[in-house]
């Protein structure tokens, strides 16, 4: 999984930016989805995400996963990532 | 995710949710910059803002090394996304090589250009080098509207041009200004636009700015024509939905200027010799890049928006529109 090849990812001090440049559209990340972004730009698979998320973050671990998939389907949905 | 629609190029970043509340203050770089690169064209306008023209290339416009200091910095501070329009930006001497430059760096580039100098050879090089799109002016579906509009332009010219971006594989965005005798055209120009390979149409007011002031009498609509403009739009972002996206704006540019008083976008506009406006429809400068740099513009950049002589300036517009003609009177804030 990767940035789809328009998106641009900036980290910001609230967290980060996501700029989808066809549509002109930006999305605000807080902090945890900007983690989780910064994995997708690792090279990261899902369940890798959520292992990496689960040990930097405090919450219980199926809030992490669920957020966490949660909000990948959510890139995927509006086409911000990429397989 | 809070999404912000065109946040950048021309809508305000406001949270439309509580999970993450932004304006542009709370970015640390913007994310989106204009550069007009040259104010030299080869066309005349009837409604060119900048009033760009042949030999109308400003005489202390940047010189390479400065030019590339600039593009430098753009792309250290992450900034996603860059247009290079003008004047003309293809004539431009250094115009590819800062095509390429920004493209090896990763950068979204955007060329907004009237299209005469989309040779395929041109087309080529750009898609080679990787250009995000070319957004070409065409303020007409037809010959007679749209070389009355663009001075010595030429029609056939720039949908050539537009073929030949097809042709290469180059992105395709197309750019639409209305005014009394085109206005007819506009769904006929939407259809052309998406025959011609185009992805996304833009379109809204034309405004009271730069040569459009000398020629209103020419240019101007009336309300009617106005609404059976945008009710077109209306009804061809809807033919068009999932095909090619119709992107248009109904304000106002006093209704505009005055949103973005309490709202800027987190967008720099860079003038040919490096001036940095707060926006082009106002005379107000925030920096300059010969002598200051990014970051430094950048933080003043929220500063000057609040500076008394602009809200004084977009209160004036509302009972003398013809302040306008004062944009390229620069102001420093």
């Amino acid at each position: 999984m990767r940035l789809s090849k328009y998106v641009k990812f900036r980290e910001e001090k609230f967290g980060g930016v996501l700029f989808e440049t066809r549509s002109e559209k930006v999305f605000t990340l807080n902090s945890v989805a900007t983690a989780v972004v910064r994995e997708i730009n690792t090279g990261c698979d899902e369940r890798e995400i959520v292992v990496r998320l689960k040990e930097r973050f405090s919450a219980g671990d199926d809030i992490i996963e669920r957020d966490a998939l949660a909000f990948i389907a959510d890139l995927r949905q509006k086409a911000l990532v990429q397989d | 995710m809070t999404e912000h629609p065109a946040a950048a190029a021309s809508q305000p970043l406001t949270a439309a949710d509580s999970s993450v509340s932004t304006e542009s203050s709370d970015l640390g770089a913007p994310l989106y910059v204009a550069w007009q690169v040259t104010n030299e064209c080869n066309l005349a306008c009837l409604h060119c803002i900048e009033e760009s023209g042949p030999g109308k290339a400003f005489r202390d416009e940047l010189n390479e090394e400065q030019i590339f200091n600039v593009l430098g910095q753009i792309m250290d501070h992450e900034i996603p996304y860059l247009s290079f329009s003008g004047g003309e930006p293809m004539v431009h001497p250094l115009f590819f090589k800062m095509v390429e430059y920004v493209c090896s760096r990763d950068g979204q580039l955007k060329i907004e250009t009237n299209g005469h100098y989309l040779t395929p050879e041109n087309c080529e090089r750009m898609k080679k080098a990787g250009v995000k799109s070319v957004q070409v002016s065409l303020d007409g579906a037809t010959s007679a509207t749209f070389n009355r509009m663009r001075v010595r332009g030429n029609f056939d010219r720039a949908t050539d041009g537009v073929r030949n971006l097809r042709a290469a594989g180059v992105p395709i965005e197309v750019n639409y200004s209305p005014t009394c005798f085109n206005v007819h055209e506009i769904g006929t120009a939407i259809d052309l636009a998406y025959e011609l390979g185009a992805y996304s149409f833009y379109t809204g007011r034309t405004m009271y700015t730069g040569n459009a002031v000398k020629a209103w009498h020419k240019l101007q609509l009336t309300d009617e024509q106005y609404n059976t403009f945008f009710e077109t739009l209306h009804r061809k972002t809807e033919e068009y939905r999932g095909r090619m996206r119709v992107h248009f704006h109904e304000m106002g540019l006093l209704e505009e200027l005055r949103y973005r008083l309490h709202h800027p976008a987190a967008l720099l506009i860079v003038l040919p010799n490096g001036l940095v406006k707060l926006i082009n429809a106002l005379p107000f400068v925030c920096g300059d890049l010969r002598r200051q740099s990014l970051s430094e513009i950048w933080a003043n950049f929220q500063r000057a928006w609040q500076d008394p002589r602009v809200a004084q300036f977009i209160d004036d517009l509302s009972t003398d529109p013809g302040k306008t003609k004062t944009l390229h009177q620069w102001v420093y804030v």
